[in-house]
Parts: C-alpha cells; sequence; structure tokens
C-alpha cells in the first residue's frame, strides 16, 4: 500500500518534468555545451537564459547575444517585480565630482574659476555580496555621472545642493563614466532592470542629489565655489563606499586668481577638503554651525581629521588659521573660507 | 530511570533507520509507547510521541568530534530551504532536531544584537560528526562575527540553483570564504528538479569547479552534489531529496576537515599570576589554553622580552597535587630553577617551539561602535591603543599596511572592519589567529584575529 503510493507520487511529480523535457528537445537542438558557457562568459546572465538564448537563434553567438539584450528587459522587468516587495539595505553611496571649482584654462590665461558640477547618489541592494560585485559598482558610478552630467544649473533654487527627481534620472540614457563616449541604449532605470536580471536581488535607487552652479561671473576675482567629498569604506575603484560626503566651500579673498594660479596653494587646498570631507563624513555632523556646546556641528568639532595641524582646534578656528597663514585675508578681514553646504549619507540609513 | 532511558535508546535505534522502518516495527514500538506512556500523561498523537522520544533522548555528546559549517549563496537559491531539509532527513534518523525555515529565518533578538543568524539554534549529527550550522547573510556581519568570534566556519557549503548557475556574486561568496580562512568547501547545486537537461548540470558543475580553482580551492576534487532541498523538504522524490541530502552530509564528513580539538594542540598556559613559595620554587598560575602537561615536561617561557627552557616540576589545582593538567584546568605551574621576577603576568608557558614572540603583525580588526561601547570619533594612522591578548597588556601602533594609497589621509571608523598592522611596544606570544581585543582609557574600542606574523622577536 505504501509502496504504491509512494510509486503513484513519484509518477505524478515527474511527469511533468519529462513532458516538458520532451517539449523542449522537439522543438529546438539542443545548445551545446560549450556555446553556453562562452554567452555565460560574455554576459552574466542565468544558464536558462543563456540557453533560452541560444536555442531562438540557432545556436549564433551573436544573434544570441542580442536576443538577450532585448531580452534582459523583459525578463529583468518580471524579475524586478518580483523581487518588488523586498527591503534592500546594503548598497552603495557613489560621488562623481565632474568639476570642482578649479580654473578651466590650466595655461593660465583665463583668471576665470569655473564652475562646480557633482553628484551623490544611493543605490541599494539587499545583500553586501551584491554590493561588493564589480558590476554593481559599475552600475553605482555610471548612475552618479550621469546624474552629475545631466543636471542643469537652477538660478531659482536657494541651496547649492539640490535633490535630484528620481523618475527624471531614472528615464535619463546612462553615461557610462569609464567609456563616456560610448553610447548606450539604455536608460538609468533600464541598466537598473538588467543588473536585477543578471543578480537576482532587488536593486533600487533610493537617492540622488547634485551640486551644480557656474562659474560666479560677475564675482570671480573675490569669489570661488569648491566641491569637496569623501567616500568612506571605498571599494577598489574608490568612487563609492559606506558612507558618503559631500560639501560645498566658499573662498572669499581679493588674491583669488593669483592664490589659484598658485600650485603649492590648490594642493594645500585639496588636501584641507579631503579633510572637510572626512570630519563631516566621520564625525556625527549634522549642522555646520550651531550653539557653542553642540558637538553636531561641524564648526565646534575639533578638527582630527587635519592630522596635526588641526588636532586641538575647532574647525572653525582651523578655517580660519589656515586661510591667515595661506594669504587669502589680512587679520582682521572678511573671508577666507567657509563651508556652505553638506550633505552626508550612510548606507541604509532611514530618510524621511 | 535508567531502565526508561535503555528502552528510548532502543526505539530511537528502531526508528533511526528510517520512517518506513518506523511503520514496519509498529509492534515494538507500540509496546514502547505503553510502557513509556505509564509514567506520564497521554499524548494525543502517536508520531509526535516519536518524535519526543528523539528530542529528549538527544543529549549533546562529546562522543563526536564537532565542526562549525555554514551555508553561502545567493538569497533565492534556497540556503534556508536546504538548512531545514538537512535537519529534516537527519531528524528521521534521529540524529537533529527538524527546525523549519520559520524558525531558521527570524532571530530578531539576535539580528538586533547584530550576531549572525541562529548560530547555536541549527544542530545536527552525521555518522561520525556533530555540527553546528550557521547561516551567513553578509559578508560585513560575518567578517565581524568571525573577528569577534561570535561565529565560526571551520568549513562551507556553496549553494547554487543549477536553474541558475553561479551568478556575479559568487566570486563574492567565495572571496568570503578566503578572507575567513576557510580552505576546502562543498558545492551543493539545487533545485535539480527545475531543469529539463542533464547537460545543463554538467556545466553547472563545470562553471563552479573552475570558479573555485580561480580562487585557489581545490576545484578539481571539490565534492559536488546535485539534487533538490526542497523535495527533501517535502519528502517527495527521494532520489533527488532526501538521498541527495544524505550524500552532500556525508560528502561534508569526507571532504571538510575538522579542526584539531585543543587538546590535541601542544600545550599553552597564560601566566595569570606568579608566586614564590618558599621551599620549592616558583609557581605560575593560570588556565590552560590548549593541550596536555605532565609533571617532569620541558617548556618553554615566551614573550615580555624573554624566552627560555624550563621544567615543570609540579602540577597544582585546587591545592592538590596532579600528574597531568589539560586545556581548560585553572592550575599552578612550579616550574624548576626560575626566580620570581623572571615570571610575569603576560608571558606564556608552553610546549617548546609552538609558539613564537611577535613584535609585528597583520591583523584584521573590528572597530565597535559607539552603541556597542566602542569609540564615538574615528582615528587615522599612528593610532596607539592598548593590545591585550591573553593576559598581555601591550601598547601597540596601529598603521595601515605597507603600500596602501593615501595611508596618511585614511580614516577608521568605529563599525568598520579593516585590516592593519599592528606594531607592538613589547613582544608577547601569538600566532595567526590569535585573538585580541583593544582598548583606550576604559574602554574596548576593537577586537582583533591575528592574520599574519611580519617579524618575531
Amino acid at each position: 500500500m505504501a509502496l504504491l503510493s509512494v510509486f503513484y507520487r513519484r509518477l505524478v511529480s515527474v511527469s511533468p518534468a519529462c513532458f516538458y523535457g520532451r517539449a523542449s528537445y522537439s522543438t529546438t537542438q539542443k545548445s551545446p555545451i560549450h556555446l553556453v558557457q562562452e554567452l555565460r562568459k560574455l554576459t552574466d546572465v542565468p544558464i536558462s537564459k543563456a540557453r533560452e538564448a541560444l536555442a531562438a537563434s540557432n545556436n549564433d553567438v551573436e544573434a544570441a547575444l542580442k536576443w538577450i539584450e532585448k531580452d534582459l528587459a523583459v525578463s529583468g522587468a518580471k524579475k524586478a517585480a518580483k523581487v518588488e516587495g523586498r527591503t534592500t539595505r546594503e548598497g552603495l553611496v557613489s560621488v562623481c565630482v565632474l568639476s570642482n571649482g578649479t580654473r578651466q584654462d590650466p595655461t593660465g590665461v583665463s583668471s576665470e574659476l569655473g564652475g562646480v558640477r557633482a553628484a551623490m547618489i544611493e543605490l541599494n541592494c539587499e545583500t553586501d555580496f551584491v554590493g561588493r560585485n564589480e558590476l554593481f559598482a559599475r552600475l553605482a558610478a555610471d548612475i552618479a555621472h550621469t546624474a552629475a552630467f545631466i543636471t542643469e544649473h537652477d538660478a531659482s533654487s536657494p541651496s547649492f545642493i539640490r535633490p535630484c527627481a528620481l523618475d527624471v534620472l531614472g528615464d535619463a540614457p546612462l553615461l557610462s563614466q569609464s567609456e563616456p563616449h560610448v553610447q548606450t541604449p539604455s536608460t538609468v532605470s533600464s541598466s537598473i532592470r538588467d543588473l536585477i536580471a543578471k543578480v537576482g536581488e532587488k536593486i533600487s535607487l533610493k537617492r540622488a542629489v547634485t551640486v551644480v552652479h557656474g562659474p560666479l561671473r560677475r564675482e570671480s576675482h573675490v569669489l570661488g565655489l569648491r566641491v569637496a567629498s569623501y567616500l568612506h569604506g571605498a571599494t577598489s575603484s574608490g568612487f563609492q563606499g559606506r558612507i558618503g560626503s559631500v560639501a560645498v566651500l566658499g573662498l572669499k579673498t581679493p588674491r583669488l586668481p593669483e592664490l589659484m594660479s598658485r600650485k603649492t596653494f590648490v594642493q594645500d587646498l585639496e588636501k584641507l577638503e579631503r579633510a572637510i570631507g572626512r570630519q563631516i563624513a566621520g564625525f556625527d555632523t549634522r549642522s555646520i554651525r550651531s550653539t557653542p556646546d553642540d558637538e553636531t556641528s561641524l564648526y565646534n568639532q575639533p578638527f582630527m581629521m587635519l592630522g596635526a595641524e588641526g588636532a586641538d582646534e575647532t574647525v572653525r578656528h582651523a578655517l580660519n588659521k589656515w586661510s591667515r597663514q595661506r594669504g587669502m585675508v589680512e587679520d582682521d578681514a572678511e573671508g577666507g573660507i567657509e563651508v556652505l553646504e553638506f550633505a552626508k549619507w550612510t548606507v541604509g540609513q532611514d530618510v524621511e | 530511570m535508567f531502565r526508561l532511558a535503555a528502552q528510548r535508546a532502543i526505539a530511537h535505534r528502531l526508528a533511526g533507520s528510517s520512517r518506513a522502518g518506523l511503520r514496519v516495527s509498529s509492534l515494538h514500538t507500540r509496546c514502547w509507547t505503553a510502557t513509556w506512556r505509564s509514567s506520564s500523561p497521554p499524548l494525543p498523537s502517536f508520531s509526535r510521541i516519536g518524535r519526543r522520544g528523539y528530542a529528549e533522548a538527544t543529549k549533546f555528546s562529546r562522543t563526536k568530534p564537532h565542526m562549525n559549517i555554514g551555508t553561502i549563496g545567493h538569497v533565492d537559491h534556497g540556503k534556508t530551504t536546504l538548512t531545514a531539509a538537512i535537519t529534516k532527513v537527519l531528524a528521521d534518523r534521529g540524529a537533529a532536531k527538524f527546525t523549519d525555515y520559520s524558525q531558521i529565518d527570524k532571530a530578531p533578538e539576535e539580528k538586533a544584537r547584530g550576531i549572525t543568524i541562529n548560530s547555536a539554534h541549527v544542530e545536527y549529527e552525521s555518522e561520525n560528526r556533530h555540527y553546528a550550522h550557521v547561516d551567513c547573510p553578509g559578508h560585513a556581519d560575518y567578517v565581524k562575527n568571525m573577528i569577534t568570534g561570535a561565529a565560526q566556519m571551520d568549513g562551507g557549503i556553496i549553494v547554487v540553483a543549477a536553474t541558475d548557475g553561479q551568478m556575479p556574486q559568487t566570486r563574492e561568496h567565495l572571496l568570503l570564504a578566503r578572507q575567513v580562512g576557510i580552505k576546502k568547501l562543498v558545492v551543493f547545486i539545487n533545485k535539480v528538479d527545475m531543469i529539463s537537461d542533464p547537460e545543463m548540470l554538467e556545466l553547472v558543475e563545470m562553471e563552479m569547479r573552475d570558479l573555485l580553482s580561480t580562487y585557489n580551492f581545490d576545484g578539481e576534487s571539490t565534492p559536488i552534489v546535485a539534487g533538490s532541498a526542497l523535495a527533501a523538504l517535502e519528502g517527495r522524490d527521494d532520489e533527488v531529496g532526501k538521498d541527495k541530502i544524505l550524500e552532500l552530509v556525508k560528502a561534508c564528513d569526507e571532504w571538510l576537515d575538522v579542526p584539531a580539538r585543543d587538546l590535541d594542540k601542544p600545550y599553552l598556559m597564560p601566566v595569570e599570576d606568579v608566586f614564590s613559595i618558599p621551599g620549592r620554587g616558583t609557581v605560575a598560575t593560570g588556565r590552560a589554553e590548549r593541550g596536555v602537561i605532565n609533571k617532569g615536561d620541558e617548556v618553554e617561557v615566551i614573550g615580555l622580552g624573554t624566552s627560555y627552557k624550563t621544567t615543570v616540576t609540579g602540577i597544582e589545582m585546587f591545592h592538590k597535587e596532579l600528574d597531568r593538567g589539560e586545556a581548560g584546568d585553572n592550575m599552578g605551574c612550579l616550574l624548576r630553577g626560575i626566580k620570581r621576577e623572571q615570571l610575569k603576568r603576560g608571558q606564556i608557558i608552553a610546549a617548546p617551539g609552538s609558539i613564537k614572540a611577535v613584535r609585528k603583525f597583520v591583523a584584521q580588526l573590528y572597530i565597535l561602535t559607539p552603541d556597542e561601547g566602542g569609540r564615538y570619533t574615528p582615528f587615522m594612522a599612528h593610532y596607539r591603543p592598548q593590545l591585550f591578548l591573553r593576559t598581555a597588556d601591550i601598547t601597540t601602533s596601529l598603521n595601515f599596511p605597507d603600500g596602501t594609497p593615501d595611508a596618511d589621509e585614511k580614516m577608521v571608523m568605529p563599525g568598520d572592519n579593516v585590516e592593519m598592522v599592528c606594531a607592538l611596544h613589547t613582544d608577547v606570544a601569538a600566532e595567526a589567529g590569535s585573538r585580541f581585543t583593544l582598548r583606550e582609557g576604559n574602554k574596548t574600542i576593537g577586537t582583533g584575529i591575528v592574520t599574519k606574523i611580519l617579524e618575531y622577536a
């Protein structure tokens, strides 16, 4: 009796598979294993997809690649719908700085400072295994690059760091950071779906901000803008990490063109900017200025990230001292270097 | 009481063969339940009695060597199903307690404490081993647990679905295994009941072997078992279900190496305190960390600038003399011809040549977050906390390994897993795998594990 029931169960559960198997053999010939393997090396698609592609294109790898490209849109969307409800708390923050406010003309003929153009994005996934994968890192860098590239200066906005609309960014064509001249037909959101199809995890673009401002034309001989950024826990490529900060700095000095043409000054400035980026990311920084005893405001914190120079001083004093030492301001004059705005993100942090 | 236990053991053995076996031998079993019932209130169903019997009869036994094993794989490839299936199949043999998905996936209190889920909840026994099963949800989580010692994997099962094959992140899975020092893996190709063409299975296998070899595992001889965890869990299609689970467990038994037990390692005792007993000599006390010591054995005293050989002329525990002490014992060792000044807390007494004093090593560190009692602020290279290794307390400086780009500008934040070079102020006995903590003031700010020795004393 028991034996019979076992047999019966086997029959029922096995037969659909057999049927399916036979059906697939009769319509298509088997695709050779080495072709499937080759296709997987080229595209990272799941085995079942690679086989389907070869079957549909008569074992022609070229045609199969095209088939996969088309199919990824469909299967990516399907997979994306399937994983929709899952939570994504891992991933990367990626920063792209296209212009940090240096002189646009390296020959030194023009004294004008360039504008600033940068973006920071957070791309999430489910596990940090995917977050550490190169495909994911590249996509995050490309999306940040795209955001920095496509955003236009908005004169009406009072702030420098502005959120970037995710639907607009999603529809934008993906502009690769490593190969900026390669035209791809895919948009940001379709690239995300492609990657979902490949890694099988939910991937979502959580937030994006951009800093885009043209040169301060009328006053560019005394006022300058700079972008400082830092990424903590950066993966191999260095463009993304677990914690990211972007800060907009203002320079005010009557000697601006002269100072900015000096190589040592610019090097010092960049070092200071990196220290500010680290300070914001490393400490619990929530504002720039605040009441004197508030340790969460940047200007009250000891500037430990500047190294020996700033160890015992607050950021405010260290910045003042730095400006005076480098001749940006005379003793009592107003000016120097100032942090105007900043944004700091941690991967997986809750946002209102 | 003894009779009861014995009867249970018999029933256990009878039922142990398989479920079918249990049915066939229902006559014996009925006798057993009848006697059993006499000593306790009646229970509603037959099967429940049977299972209760296993659970109670399964006392943790030290007779089998213990091993920590983990599953690594993509979220949808069935790690949890496989874990549940292993416990189910082995529970049918009486060698595990069936742990369902829901119990495996949900351990909120442990998640809240930041411990990788249920390292202690899932356990099972094979023919000749006892396994504790860990799931490995994330890289950073696991590395942290490995460093702090909260979870340990001695071997791993990589789970790959036959439908997808290896995925881009499978590389990251293998990298993790490498990083945490797993030398051997077993591969389980899951969901074989979902594919129609056995050739594809060969491809999955081939690709896995390639990838394993790429990451310096033995791709050629790594056992690869293909089956369906779901089938095993649902109790259908034994040839891809239950049988394959058993094959997998057998592969783990045969391929994965059990770590040496503390008792089998060379003797080591950290010196906690030193006494001088008039008329007898100098005694070092401490808790033996590993190995066995016999009266008359030659030992080496290592660390804090000295290293010399001597002989243990007496072993004492609880004011009684012994001929032999072993790992775990709190004991005192009487050392021949040693003055009190020659021994200090922080040194170790070890079997000669088994361990050396070091000055500089590479370590994997986990820096505690403020919530865990650690620092609030980041630190940079040249930071000098106190390093506590066994009973030793030494100032160390922390630097990034040579060749790290922008090392002067790199910072380490609370919550980071980071590799750094520890340069010690005085030497101490250590080897790859030694764990230590870092403290500053009265605060533990991090823990670490030695990965590579750079400089011996």
